[in-house]
């Protein structure tokens, strides 16, 4: 689906990677929830795995922020579609549980972005999925 | 530096059609001599366009009866000279069924040939290391 282009390629950056995937570092799910629409979806394509609207993304991040200590993600590389309102990005994501395990997935995220939020996510993980 | 259509075209028109109609030259002439294609979800490097990546494209098409991929969505980003691309596969092993993934690439080019590509896969690897 193409969305009418909303921001800009700062704005695209921005949006994907200081407010969500801060939010998500510091385990802020309102902030995080605030980057989608209501209907929005987020699928997991490596697992096909789909959490459709609002209420299911707030029961994964619930999910996935209790299960780990700490979430940081970093070395972001970002390929910005402005003209048809797309980012992706490839990072590394590092979680490390309450026992001090430690497990880093280098994914890519497809991020696609309707009136300044998104409208459908989708993540390709390098293992096992932790977005349940 | 190559344009939008330019990364659009070499992903489906060159690059993927070569890889359809299991044309060895066409889909190689799309890569750097010193290219590196990682499928990530299973850690499997390929380095060298006529070293591992013709190796693995050798082996993918004596392994393969039918190649398809389809139903694109690409993130294209002329200033970083570089594109996503989700896209659906459908792939028959010889004498075998049908299976279907939902794979991305993320091509990185120089001098407007892919210098680094990052294969992420639904299901098991495919692309696996060929016999030089």
């Amino acid at each position: 689906m193409q969305y009418a282009p909303s921001l800009d390629r700062a704005g695209l950056i921005d949006l994907a990677v200081h407010r969500y995937f801060a939010a998500v570092d510091r385990k802020d799910i309102a902030a995080a929830l605030a980057c989608f629409h209501d209907e929005a979806l987020f699928t997991v394509q490596t697992s096909f795995t789909r959490h459709a609207g609002k209420a299911a993304i707030r029961r994964m991040f619930e999910d996935f922020m209790g299960a780990y200590a700490t979430i940081v993600h970093r070395d972001f590389t970002c390929t910005v579609d402005a003209a048809n309102g797309r980012i992706m990005a490839s990072f590394e994501a590092l979680l490390t549980g309450d026992d001090g395990q430690v497990t880093s997935l280098h994914n890519t995220n497809f991020w696609r972005v309707r009136d300044g939020r998104f409208q459908e996510v989708y993540v390709y993980m390098s293992g096992a999925n932790v977005l349940v | 530096m190559t344009d939008y259509p330019y990364l659009i075209d070499i992903v489906t028109k060159r690059y993927f059609d070569g890889v359809d109609n299991q044309q060895l030259a066409q889909v190689l002439d799309c890569f750097t001599e010193d290219a590196v294609l990682t499928e990530v979800t299973s850690n499997t490097v390929h380095t060298g366009r006529d070293a591992g990546i013709a190796a693995m494209f050798r082996k993918l098409f004596a392994d393969y009866e039918g190649i398809w991929h389809g139903n694109f969505v690409h993130t294209a980003d002329p200033e970083a000279q570089a594109i996503g691309s989700q896209f659906t596969v459908l792939i028959t092993p010889n004498g075998g069924s049908e299976l279907r993934y939902e794979n991305c690439n993320r091509f990185y080019l120089h001098d407007g040939r892919f210098n680094r590509v990052f294969v992420y896969m639904s299901g098991d690897n495919l692309l696996r290391t060929g016999d030089a």
